[in-house]
Formats: C-alpha cells, sequence, structure tokens
C-alpha cells in the first residue's frame, strides 16, 4: 500500500481523544507517515481565559482569538508537512475559516464523528467544509449530512486497538484493586444510575466519573468517581468476570434505549477477551454474531443473564474468545483507517496526489550504509520502500536530540532544496 | 577542559570575519574550541585559526551531483557528526540562517545551542539573531558582522585585539578582481583606472590582480587598461592561486584594492592595509574591513545598501561616483573637495562596542542615528541600560519584541 502523509487533529480532550490515539497508531501500524496536532497541550491556556473575570463579550472575543490561533497553528503545520489527509477528530479545534483554505488549497480533509448526532449537533456547521464525513451512525444521518451539503458519507463504526486493548496478566494486587464478579466503567448518564440501583446487593464495582450525588450507587464506586485511565480500563475488563456494557442515556425512562451506534467499550472489552453483557442496538447485528456477544434488551433479562453466567463461566470464556476473535477480524482501527482511506480513493478525485518521491537507495549503495539505513527505518516503523522524502519526515518527527545518521540524512535533503537548480 | 563549537557553514568572507567570536572563545580559561566549517576553507581554516580545531563537513555544492553529495553527506558528514556529537561542548555557536545549520543544530542540546538551534524537529530562532534580523530593516545603521557573531558572548575580546593595526608590507599593490555578486565589484575599466592612478602615485614595483578562474578574462581586461609601465609589474593571479598561495600574497601587499570580498577580510586578518570599494549592497558598515588602517570609499545613494536579489532600477547609480574622474584624484589626495558626490571616504576604527568608520570625505548623514543605535546594543550586551534617549526609545521599540520578555528563560536575577 501506498504511504500516505496524514495530520491528524486531535481534540482538546473528550471520548475523541484516546479514539485519535488508536487512529494514530493504527496508521503509523500500517506504514503511513503520521503527524499529530496535539491540541490537548493547547487547552489549559485556553481553559484560564475564564478566570479573567472580563465581561462576556470581551472573554468571547478572547477565546475567539486564541481558537484562532489554534487554526492558524494547525494551517502552519499543513504547510510545512503537506498532509495527503487532514483527518479530524470530533472536537477538532479547526475553524471554518481553516476548512475554507485547506479546500481553497486543495488539501483533502475528512472528519471522523465519533458522537451521536442527535446530542452533539454542531456537525450542521461543519459537516460541509469537510471533503469526507464519517460517522458512527446510519439511515436518518445519512440523509441530514447530504441534506446539509455533504455528499461523501461513511458508515465507519468504532472498533479496538489490538496492541493496547488485549488479555493481560494481572498481579494478585491488581486483581484485588480491579477485580470483581460485576462491573461497569463510564460516566454516570440517568439510565444507568436507575438501572444499576438494581444490582446493589452483588459484588458490583463502578468505574468513571459524574456518578456524584447518588447515595444508592455511591459505596459501589470506586476512587471517589475519579477519572480512569485507558490502561487503567483495560485492568478493569481483564480483572472483572462480567463486564456489563449499558449505553448511555440522557433520559432515564427507557433504560434500555435501543440506539443505533456501538459503542468504543463494546469493542474494547471484546478485543481485551473480557466478557461483557451488552444492550442491544440496531447496530450490533451486523457487527457480531449472536454467539460473539452476550446481549439483553431490558432490565429483567441482565438480571436473568448476570445470574446465568455467574454460573456458567465456560460458557463466558468460549463467547468472548469469539468476539475476540471477531474483533481482531474486523473491528481494529486499522481495518477502520483502510477503509476511511479507500473511500476516500472512490470519492476524492486524484486522490492521493502523485508527489515527487525519490528512492532512498540506488545501485551502487554502499552496504554498510544501507545496512544502517534499513536499520533506522526498522527502528522507525517505515516500510522498506518508504521514499527519501517520507524518510527525512519520519526522522524530523522524532524527539530529542538526532544521531549522526539522522543529521547527515537531514542535511541530505536540505543541501538538496538548496542546489537542486544544480543537478 | 571546556569545549565550544562554532558552526560557520557560509563562505571565505563569513569564516574570516568569525575571527572576533573564536578569538574570544579561546581567550577563555580552559578552552578548546572546534569550528566547523565547508571543506572547501578546510586549509585556510587551519592555517588562519591554527589553535582551533576544525572540523570540516561538506555543506556548499559545488561540482556535487546527487550521487556524490549522497555519499558526501551520508559517509562523509556523518563520519564529522558523529565526531562533533561525542563532544561534551559547554555551548555550540550556530552562525547561519539556514537549513543545514539548522538541521546540524540537531545533534546538540537546543538549552545549549545559541543562534540557530532545533528541538524536537522544530527550527528556532535565537534572541540575539533576532534582533539582527528586525535592525537589518534599517540597514544603514548596522553593526559590522564580526562584532554581531563576537556579540553571542559577553565576553568579546577588545576589538584592537582581533587584527593587527594594517601597514604595508613592500611586495606592492593587489588587486581583487571580483566578489561573488558581480554588482558590488567595479567593472574591469574603472578597476585599471584605479589601480594606473595608485600604481602611478607611488613607488610600486609589482601589481597583482587576485580573483578565481572565472576572472581571469577580468584580469586580462585590467591589464589592458593600465599604462605600459604598470603593464610590465602586473601579473594577473586569477584562478592561480591555492589558499597557502593566495594568503602568501596578500601578507606580502603594501595594499589592497577590493570590493568587498573573503580577501579583504583576509587582508584586514593578516595587518595588509586595504582599499575598499563599496557599492550595490554592500554596506561597510556591516561588512567593511575589521582593524585599523584600512580606508573605504562607500558610494551613498537613496537606494542604498539595496538587496543582491532585486534587480536594479537606478541604471546602478551608484557605479557613478567611481566612474567619476575626480575620484582617481581624491583617491590620491584623500582631500574632502576632491571627493566626488555620492561618495563618502572613511578610515576604520573602533569604539567600545568594535569596528567603526570614520568619514574623511563627504556627508556622513546618518552618524547620530548610527552612534545612538550602537549605543543601544552595547546597554544590551553589555547590560548596561540605565539610560535612554528619545532615538534609543525608538530603536527598544523596534528591535524589542514583547515575547522577547515576557518569556525570556533566565530572567536577569535582580533580587538575587
Amino acid at each position: 500500500m501506498k504511504t500516505l502523509r496524514i495530520l491528524v487533529i486531535l481534540p482538546f480532550y473528550g471520548g475523541s481523544l484516546p479514539i485519535g490515539r488508536y487512529v494514530t497508531s493504527a496508521l503509523k501500524e500500517d506504514g503511513h507517515l503520521v503527524e499529530v496536532f496535539e491540541a490537548p497541550d493547547f487547552y489549559s491556556a485556553y481553559d484560564s481565559l475564564k478566570n479573567l473575570k472580563v465581561t462576556t463579550d470581551r472573554l468571547d472575543y478572547l477565546q475567539n482569538s486564541f481558537l484562532n490561533v489554534i487554526s492558524q497553528s494547525i494551517l502552519a503545520k499543513v504547510e510545512t508537512f503537506e498532509p495527503d489527509l487532514v483527518l479530524s477528530m470530533a472536537q477538532a479545534p479547526l475553524n471554518h475559516q481553516a476548512l475554507k483554505r485547506l479546500r481553497r488549497d486543495g488539501v483533502t480533509t475528512a472528519m471522523w464523528f465519533v458522537e451521536d448526532h442527535r446530542l452533539f449537533t454542531y456537525w450542521k456547521t461543519f459537516a460541509p467544509f469537510y471533503d469526507i464525513f464519517a460517522v458512527i451512525q446510519k439511515d436518518v444521518f445519512f440523509d441530514e449530512l447530504y441534506a446539509v451539503g455533504q455528499p461523501n458519507v461513511l458508515y465507519l463504526p468504532l472498533a479496538a486497538q489490538p496492541d493496547f486493548h488485549k488479555s493481560i496478566e494481572l498481579t494478585s494486587v491488581e486483581q484485588r484493586k480491579f477485580g470483581s464478579n460485576i462491573s461497569f466503567m463510564g460516566a454516570g448518564y440517568p439510565n444507568r444510575r436507575i438501572a444499576f440501583r438494581e444490582l446493589v446487593n452483588h459484588n458490583f464495582k463502578i468505574w468513571g466519573t459524574e456518578w456524584e450525588g447518588d447515595h444508592v450507587l455511591e459505596p459501589l464506586v470506586q476512587l471517589k468517581g475519579a477519572r480512569i485511565s485507558s490502561e487503567d480500563c483495560v485492568k478493569i475488563f481483564n480483572a472483572t468476570k462480567i463486564n456489563l456494557n449499558l449505553h448511555s442515556s440522557i433520559q432515564a425512562d427507557e433504560l434500555v434505549t435501543f440506539g443505533d451506534f456501538i459503542n468504543p467499550r463494546t469493542f474494547e472489552l471484546a478485543a481485551c477477551g473480557a466478557f461483557q453483557l451488552v444492550d442491544k442496538r440496531s447496530l450490533l447485528p451486523e457487527a457480531f454474531e449472536e454467539d460473539e456477544l452476550a446481549t439483553f434488551s431490558n432490565m429483567n433479562e441482565l438480571i436473568e443473564k448476570i445470574e446465568y453466567y455467574t454460573t456458567n463461566p465456560k460458557e463466558c470464556e468460549e463467547i468472548a474468545k469469539k468476539g475476540r476473535e471477531r474483533v481482531l477480524k474486523d473491528h481494529t482501527y486499522l481495518k477502520r483507517m483502510r477503509t476511511l482511506i479507500e473511500f476516500t480513493t472512490e470519492r476524492i478525485d486524484g486522490w492521493p496526489r502523485q508527489q515527487v518521491h525519490s528512492k532512498i537507495f540506488s545501485k551502487d549503495y554502499p552496504p554498510e550504509l544501507e545496512q544502517d539505513i534499513r536499520k533506522l527505518l526498522k527502528k522507525l516503523n517505515l516500510p522498506e520502500d518508504i521514499s527519501f522524502e517520507d524518510l527525512v519526515w519520519a526522522v524530523r518527527q522524532q524527539q530529542g536530540t538526532m544521531s549522526d545518521l539522522d543529521t547527515a540524512i537531514l542535511f541530505l535533503d536540505e543541501w538538496q532544496k538548496l542546489y537542486k537548480e544544480r543537478n | 577542559m571546556k569545549n565550544y563549537l562554532v558552526i560557520q557553514l557560509a563562505r571565505f568572507g563569513d569564516l574570516m570575519q568569525t575571527k572576533r567570536l573564536l578569538a574570544t572563545l579561546c581567550a577563555r580559561k580552559d578552552a578548546v574550541v572546534h569550528l566547523c566549517i565547508d571543506n572547501s576553507l578546510q586549509s585556510l581554516a587551519y592555517k588562519i585559526y591554527p589553535q582551533v580545531v576544525i572540523h570540516p563537513v561538506a555543506a556548499h555544492g559545488t561540482g556535487l551531483n546527487r550521487s556524490e553529495a549522497m555519499r558526501a553527506m551520508l559517509q562523509d558528514n556523518r563520519k564529522a557528526f558523529a565526531r562533533l556529537k561525542s563532544i561534551d561542548f559547554e555551548t555550540i555557536y550556530n552562525l547561519n540562517f539556514s537549513g543545514l545549520n539548522f538541521r546540524m543544530a540537531g545533534l546538540f542540546d537546543p538549552e545549549k545551542t545559541k543562534g540557530y538551534s532545533w528541538q524536537n524537529g522544530q527550527e528556532i530562532v535565537g534572541l540575539w539573531p533576532s534582533m539582527a534580523m528586525r535592525w537589518s530593516k534599517f540597514r544603514r545603521i548596522a553593526i559590522n558582522l564580526v562584532d554581531f557573531w563576537a556579540g553571542y558572548c559577553p565576553d568579546m575580546i577588545a576589538p584592537e585585539s582581533v587584527n593587527p593595526a594594517a601597514q604595508g608590507k613592500g611586495g606592492g599593490i593587489g588587486v581583487v578582481l571580483a566578489g561573488r555578486e558581480s554588482r558590488r565589484s567595479l567593472p574591469a575599466n574603472i578597476l585599471a583606472k584605479i589601480t594606473a592612478t595608485l600604481g602611478n602615485s607611488g613607488k610600486v614595483d609589482r601589481i597583482v590582480l587576485l580573483g578565481g578562474k572565472s576572472e581571469q578574462a577580468a584580469g586580462q581586461s585590467v591589464i589592458k587598461g593600465l599604462p605600459r609601465n604598470l603593464q610590465e609589474k602586473t601579473k594577473n593571479l586569477a584562478g592561480k592561486t591555492d589558499w597557502t598561495h593566495l594568503v602568501e600574497t596578500i601578507n606580502s601587499l603594501d595594499m589592497l584594492l577590493t570590493p568587498d570580498t573573503g580577501s579583504m577580510h583576509l587582508a584586514a586578518h593578516l595587518g595588509t592595509p586595504v582599499k575598499a570599494f563599496f557599492l550595490s549592497s554592500a554596506w561597510c558598515f556591516e561588512t567593511g574591513p575589521y582593524g585599523l588602517g584600512h580606508t573605504v570609499y562607500q558610494a551613498v545613494s537613496d537606494c542604498l545598501p539595496c538587496l543582491e536579489n532585486r534587480p536594479c532600477n537606478n541604471d546602478l547609480k551608484c557605479l557613478e561616483c567611481f566612474t567619476d574622474p575626480s575620484f582617481q584624484r581624491f583617491l590620491v589626495t584623500g582631500k574632502p573637495e576632491h571627493a566626488p558626490a555620492g561618495i563618502i571616504g572613511f578610515k576604520s576604527d573602533f569604539d567600545q562596542l568594535g569596528q567603526i568608520y570614520t568619514s574623511f570625505a563627504g556627508i556622513n548623514t546618518d552618524m547620530e542615528q548610527r552612534m545612538k543605535f550602537r549605543e543601544f546594543i552595547r546597554q544590551h550586551l553589555f547590560k548596561d541600560g540605565g539610560k535612554i534617549s528619545d532615538l534609543e526609545k525608538l530603536f527598544a521599540e523596534r528591535v524589542y519584541r514583547e515575547k522577547d520578555w515576557m518569556t525570556f528563560p533566565q530572567p536577569i536575577a535582580t533580587f538575587g
């Protein structure tokens, strides 16, 4: 596959942030050259504006100005890196003006909108400015996006990152800390608060934020409702006998909402080889067969199945094994990125643009040097047929001081730019 | 023992103009000074800076095709880079605003690198060169490049101790035919007239014409333009001198006639008197000869100094003062009343900051501003900023930027 240059724009924070990082890993794993705009690094400065105690119009002006600087930073990065694709995660801080500029300059842009479009309605203003709009819902959302002027809509469900979401050996201390018969990892949405009250008599641990003020569930909430790192999530998944996975809802009338999209936890739990009980979703059957996931449709069924699977651990293992195999086969971020790239190739004429690519090695290349450069390619996880131009960028991406070989490569690149007209 | 590295990847003239910085570093206690240069200047560097450890690299494009460049950069340069990386440098002075310099800086800790550094793939321009880029907008004022590069070191040695005071060595006149930028050089017919005037005004036994291979024809034209008595004494050495020969030749002369060239700086280094002709983009306050005993004829007009890479829309009017017949007389007498319009005659001199030029003919209109600017820079470099005049206030506004002081890495410890 052709090595592409992809600039991933992370959001300041939120659920799409870890997904952006998995996307980055997957693209690199597939041999692409990836640059990341680290928006989280800028967020504390942005947030500090709120402490100014100034008039609201001034604050508004300052916040917009700050976000404009952020967008300009991204444009500058595009100018230097010359990506084939700018891939924004939901809430990426790229404003309208910057998106217009990218379109004018012929830079292909895509957003992976990993949100529920009914709740996060800002897609209405941004979707037309992207060349590709990937979403985790179908049907009516597709129609709405077409109506708003976005013709290139791709259904791209969430996934797992197998080198991160995996089965791990836990120490006895970790098993004690993170383990339980039943657990739930996620935020305290209204439907979950009501639903989980029925489980208080079980050996049940609740992990995650936004559970404050619920006296019934409070004793079950771990670490005083602190945010749980992605690494610890994997430990919890691995340590738990039955992982509950109830999709969130902002209303509490119906605890199981039969919504459409599949949350990332579904794929992550399965990738870990952990057993989960997940509520039925309309898009679930096309992602998993019935014997690959255990599901429930209402609270009674959930309670029944908890009791059933508690006493049938072998069956749990079997389902979890199949679920894991399915994720590794079909639901990895690597797969998702390949789908996105294929879709972009189909939809955008002449994409990716042909760029000048020089071969690294020529016939009379000194063997020792070739060996050292091949070692460098391996270290940087680059394909053997990568162009010299892409190697230069990959070397430049490294942190800290450079080695003699790194410097020599960058020096040669600069020399060629300076004297190219003479050769 | 403390190791210091200077990276100077530019040309002959720049290598010569790095002297005050190198001499300052050499004067430090227990210092071992290293200099990284283009390999074409290697033998010259050994000769002029014998106390410095030379690290040659292939930086210039002279005559290399892609395959040769690949070997030069990835094999030879790599070895040089490995050597440099193995040395624990106290400070690295990276002097040139060039992609090559930025990439080399990647070898070193950006905290230890002055000038142009590299931080996790980002090119960073230091405060001092940033200031210079800002004041380049008022180039007529300027400071000498030798002093600018020495300005990286607050303990810079006195300007008087950089080069010996110039005095004739008895070996006749040297004539540098052209610099790298042809517009900054005098045409052969004018050069011949000047050479004839100075050659006949004193007792000259020898005239040598200096330059590269490409100036051989210009040398022949100069010889043709000389009176017969001088033709016999003239040798066209263009393209025939290696570095050793060039150093020996210039070191033997009574006087070097030259535009703004590397040879001019070499003459200043050796203490050979220079008569320099500055026009077009050449401005003596930036790159004039360093030391005492030199003379500069600086063309002045509203459009000077211009930019080399922009075409001249004024029919090279800065050349007129050198073609004016009275210039020949002025060359001999040095009297202000003989100076043609559009020229200033300067003698080299020093102030506390470094090289200055004192006018002996023509109107030195920018002098007051220049002095104030030098005072502003002096206060900045020597942390002696207790006073301010209106002009300095203007410079402060133009040369300092908010980010300089808002993000200054090591605030001066007023309270200890």
